[in-house]
């Protein structure tokens, strides 16, 4: 059967019932309210003009803050390698009796060239060629990181836009 | 005043990101700020808010792809930002998120950033009740005064489903208030 014959001929405009939430919703919420305009809240004198400073300051902290590396265990062979090149070159050119071998370089030795020379590498570039399997971030940090930490860090750090909880059954 | 599109621009530029983060930062920092301690209700708990929030802007700009306008993207960040700290506190302090709400409500009497009246106290106490997003749609319109499509396009809802949780969010604040 036609939509026109089931009601008598009578039609509504285009949309209409589409609207009509809408417009319903409208008239409610533009009924006069009791609840007061003013909030009562305040902020300290001239914290505003300070604000920026402070996000500023924060921002360039966060972006020169790196965490301390230290050559351990894991990167003696590396650290080996380059400190044997070494030796085989002045060894080639100065022509020296006596000759070095690897165990006349002690571990302490290796350490401090790493701390004091320029290597001519970042620790990302460092990141990159190290292996991952068999390393323990705290081979690599001068201090433990306890587990709380971790959590508290991804507690005040993370986005977490699923658990807003807004969803549309809530009203 | 510059468009948004080219302040984005200049934001995701080396050269010019901290001037454009400098305008970025006095052009959203008051509505962002009272979005927020709408949400966190003291004043430094505000304060580490938005500056977390500007802090997660400036880092995350370059992924700001503009399926939405700038300013809801901030809204949204700032939000979340928001209940996260919530969420953090009340976990810290081992109780559940309603409990933080009535405490932090019944802190604002002796809060010197709050200057409200037994009114303005019993208005936030009626907020408090509310679901979160009859919360945040409330205070969205009647306080921020945003239209119905930003606020929409903020929290990903549709207008009439805002309507609603708007109208019911209005009354259940009215029986609230009329009650002693």
């Amino acid at each position: 059967m036609k939509e026109k014959d089931k009601h008598s001929g009578f039609k509504t405009p285009e949309g209409y019932f589409e609207g009509l939430n809408n417009s319903l919703l409208d008239k409610l919420i533009g009924e006069d309210t009791s609840i007061p305009q003013k909030e009562g809240f305040t902020v300290p004198e001239g914290y505003f003009e300070g604000v920026n400073q402070a996000i500023l300051s924060k921002i360039q902290k966060k972006e020169t803050k790196v965490i301390p590396m230290n050559p351990y265990k894991k990167y003696y062979f590396a650290a080996i390698a380059v400190a044997a090149s070494l030796l085989l070159v002045i060894g080639l050119q100065w022509k020296k009796e006596e000759v070095y071998t690897f165990d006349d370089l002690a571990a302490s030795e290796i350490e401090s060239y790493f701390e004091y020379h320029d290597y001519g590498m970042s620790s990302y570039e460092i990141a990159e060629i190290m292996p991952i399997d068999g390393i323990n971030i705290q081979d690599m940090l001068q201090k433990e990181i306890k587990d709380e930490n971790i959590a508290d860090y991804l507690n005040d750090n993370i986005d977490i836009f699923d658990d807003l909880n807004l969803e549309d059954n809530e009203y | 005043m510059i468009s948004e599109a080219s302040l984005v621009d200049q934001l995701k530029d080396k050269g010019t990101q901290s001037q454009a983060f400098e305008v970025l930062i006095n052009t959203y920092k008051e509505r962002l700020y009272w979005h927020i301690r709408r949400i966190v209700l003291d004043h430094d708990d505000t304060d580490d808010v938005l500056q977390n929030t500007f802090i997660k802007v400036f880092r995350n700009i370059h992924g700001f792809k503009g399926d939405s306008k700038l300013f809801s993207w901030m809204y949204r960040i700032a939000t979340n930002e928001a209940f996260s700290f919530l969420k953090a506190k009340s976990k810290k302090m081992g109780i559940s998120n309603e409990s933080l709400q009535t405490q932090i409500v019944e802190n604002l009497q002796a809060d010197v950033y709050f200057e409200g009246e037994e009114i303005q106290l019993k208005l936030q106490k009626a907020i408090a009740e509310l679901p979160e997003k009859q919360k945040l749609v409330f205070n969205m319109k009647y306080f921020e005064e945003l239209k119905y499509d930003e606020i929409s396009e903020i929290l990903d809802t549709s207008v009439g489903a805002l309507k609603a949780s708007y109208h019911l969010a209005s009354k259940k604040i009215e029986a609230f208030l009329k009650n002693d």
